[in-house]
């Protein structure tokens, strides 16, 4: 399936992905031609054991690819707003800029982390909200101004309004620069838009199911649970409503409680804003819960892509069987896959699941499988099923 | 009918009034601050505390004849006179002066040089890092007071050379010390959350990363401003300083260095001649270390919130 042309219905395709890292000990072939596509308001869950090459593709696909790692090969094809294709791997530093967080941003797994410890919440999301909305902002500014009819003689307000204008039409005059300079004067003449942002977050952390959000946009990260940070990770990274979201095992460090509640969020908000979401994981009962598609990795390569139904249905390569068959139940023994999830410097010839496979062949060990159609839409990467489709 | 407002208190009013409570619970921070703030007192009423004569630069001490022995504590002359009959008590008031001059300088200058260098290099890392550390440790590799003498040797002697000499030996430090800072932030999950909401390289820096960095920064310049004080203080010790009759306590150490011993019949003679602007020096570096300590006890993250 290489280097197909983006279909109108697909939100982002990846093309044969390779990442390869270039260490000390070797070369990593972290992701080794990966596939993926993800449809318009459509959620993929990819699941894989650690190491399987998971996050770097999520990374990849915002082009942060984690040093000292490398696209060698492939391209992400993505549809923006203006539904206009491009291709991330191909875009300058500047370009990208437009794309992260308007176009795709990303939920990280430990929501402490994700914030940053000396900046209070409502500033981080001002900053998500400044760096793509600005404009729209202002705008909102001028008609609040606009509304409040009784101070049209107030020096400052038309101030002001004339700084909005600057901001709208003019934004490179050296006025307008000096007037951002002087601290007072540049707080005074951007009274407006400070109530206009702070008003939207409040609304945002609404939207997130976050109570009393006057308080929680004063506070610092610190004083906040586990679960109401991880509102404020998402409320950032939706602040743009963005196309794709792509989200790295968001709830893995939360309780079971407030990891439900949260994927019970996710959900719902996905309905609203409409965002493709990539819901990476290692927990078959969140992929269950969240997916509407699975792609399950291993050792950098995408096995096995199906609907969430016909995947737990009826899983077709021998990895995904293992892995569902080692969901935990009680009253019978846990069961659990031989051997190791193999060390990507010097992986496996072949079919890298051949070592742990109970169905192994002798033409494993030498081929490649590439991902094939056996069924509407679900597609396997295994010689067991080569031939039965000619996709 | 009465109603009870609750106002609530803004977060940064109630950080400074943690900041201070914890300085007050530490009688011996409060005594750094008293010693720092006192001797800021002392440098901006210096024309109060010591009028200079009409028409002369400030800090050039006014002697009193040209005797060489110098004269005890007297009604004229409240610390007495140095050797050559320098006003003591004038030169250690506007010798206050020069040393938050010099202190203050030196340190805005060379944490500015060092961020600089040090955040490049932290978030850029490779060849950039490479460059920037080495460039570094050429001037780590040598010993920072021959290296400073070197530099104020060539620069001409006089207490401007001593400052630029001392900012450019002093830089490495804060260079390493914010780079080690930025190393370890930009590799934390915010930073890589930022880049994913499009946050430009340089936002990131100033934004992000510093703020979460300063604070250690804080704690080494406010123990580095007393040891620049005596750094300088050495150098002029060493004639290196300004020319004679400025006020300068490492000068006016340095003017009392033939009166030590003190006469056959009393050692103790000369006694102010040398202890009064040692105990000065003395204090005032003290202050400075422990202002540094009591700043280190309310910023670190790890200590505060016990």
């Amino acid at each position: 399936m290489s280097n197909k042309p983006l279909s109108l219905e697909e939100q982002l395709k990846v093309n044969d992905l390779t990442v390869r890292f270039y260490t000390y000990e070797g070369i990593v072939k972290a992701v080794e031609k990966a596939s993926l596509k993800i449809r318009k308001g459509e959620t993929l869950g990819i699941v894989g054991e650690t190491g399987s090459g998971k996050s770097v593709t999520a990374l990849t696909i915002l082009a942060l690819t984690p040093s000292p790692g490398r696209v060698e090969d492939g391209n992400i094809l993505f549809r923006k707003r203006d539904s206009s294709v491009i291709d991330i791997l191909r875009m300058n530093e500047h370009q990208l800029l437009q794309i992260r967080g308007k176009e795709i941003s990303m939920i990280f797994q430990e929501p402490n982390a994700a914030l940053d410890p000396v900046c209070k919440v409502g500033e981080q999301i001002t900053e998500a909200i400044l760096a793509h909305r600005l404009r729209e902002m202002v705008e909102k500014s001028i008609e609040v101004i606009k509304k409040e009819k009784d101070n049209e003689y107030d020096l400052w307000t038309r101030l002001e309004t004339w700084t909005y204008k600057e901001m709208l039409n003019n934004p490179s005059d050296v006025r307008l620069k000096i007037i951002q300079k002087i601290p007072i004067i540049r707080d005074i003449t951007k009274r407006r838009l400070r109530q206009v942002i702070r008003q939207e977050i409040v609304e945002l952390l609404k939207l997130m199911e976050i109570p009393d959000p006057g308080r929680v946009i004063d506070a610092y990260p610190h004083e906040l649970s586990g679960g109401m940070q991880q509102r404020i990770v998402i409320a950032i990274a939706l602040a743009c409503s963005p196309l794709l979201l792509i989200a790295d095992e968001p709830t893995t460090n939360l309780d079971v409680t407030v990891q439900a509640q949260i994927l019970d969020l996710i959900n719902r908000l996905k309905e609203k804003f409409g965002s493709s979401i990539i819901y990476i994981t290692h927990d078959m009962g969140v992929v269950a819960e969240i997916s509407d598609r699975v792609a399950v990795m291993y050792a950098g390569s995408v096995v096995e892509v199906a609907p969430v139904k016909e995947l737990f249905r009826n899983p077709l390569h021998p990895y995904t069987k293992g892995l569902l068959e080692s969901i935990p139940r009680p009253g019978s023994p846990l069961k659990s896959i031989p051997g190791t999830v193999p060390n990507l410097v010097d992986p496996p010839s072949g079919c890298r699941f051949h070592p742990r496979c109970a169905y192994m062949m002798n033409k494993c060990k030498e081929i490649m499988p590439r991902l094939v159609k056996v069924s509407e839409d679900h597609y396997v990467a295994c010689l067991l099923y080569e031939g039965e489709s000619d996709d | 009918m009465i109603r009870w407002i609750k106002i609530e208190e803004s977060p940064r009013l109630k950080e400074t009034k943690f900041i201070l409570n914890r300085i007050r619970e530490n009688p011996l921070s409060l005594v750094g601050l008293a010693i720092v703030i006192s001797f800021a007192v002392i440098a901006i009423f210096a024309h109060i505390l010591a009028p200079p004569p009409p028409g002369r630069d400030p800090y050039i001490i006014p002697r009193a004849g040209y005797f060489p022995e110098p004269q005890p504590p007297s009604p004229e002359h409240a610390f007495g006179t140095t050797q050559g009959q320098y006003d003591l008590y004038y030169g250690i008031i506007w010798g206050t002066r020069a040393a938050y001059r010099i202190g203050v300088l030196v340190v805005a200058m060379s944490a500015f040089i060092g961020i600089a260098v040090g955040s490049l290099a932290g978030y850029y890392k490779g060849v950039i890092d490479e460059v920037l550390m080495r460039l570094t440790d050429i001037i780590l590799a040598f010993p920072s007071l021959i290296l400073a003498m070197a530099l104020v040797v060539a620069f001409g002697p006089g207490l401007d050379s001593i400052t630029l000499a001392l900012i450019l030996v002093g830089w490495p430090g804060y260079a390493r010390l914010v780079r080690g800072e930025f190393l370890r932030i930009s590799a934390e999950d915010f930073v890589e959350a930022a880049k994913t909401i499009g946050c430009s390289n340089l936002r990131i820096i100033i934004r992000h990363i510093l703020p979460n960095a300063i604070f250690p920064l804080l704690v080494y310049a406010s123990l580095d401003i007393g040891s620049i004080i005596l750094v300088a203080a050495a150098l002029s010790f060493l004639g290196l300083g300004p020319p004679e009759g400025y006020a300068d306590w490492g000068q006016l150490i340095s003017l009392s260095r033939n009166w030590i011993t003190g006469t056959a019949a009393n050692p103790f003679a000369y006694w102010h001649v040398y202890t009064i602007p040692g105990v000065f020096l003395f204090l005032f570096v003290m202050g400075w270390n422990l202002l540094g300590d009591a700043l280190r006890d309310v910023l670190d993250p790890m200590l505060r919130r016990r």
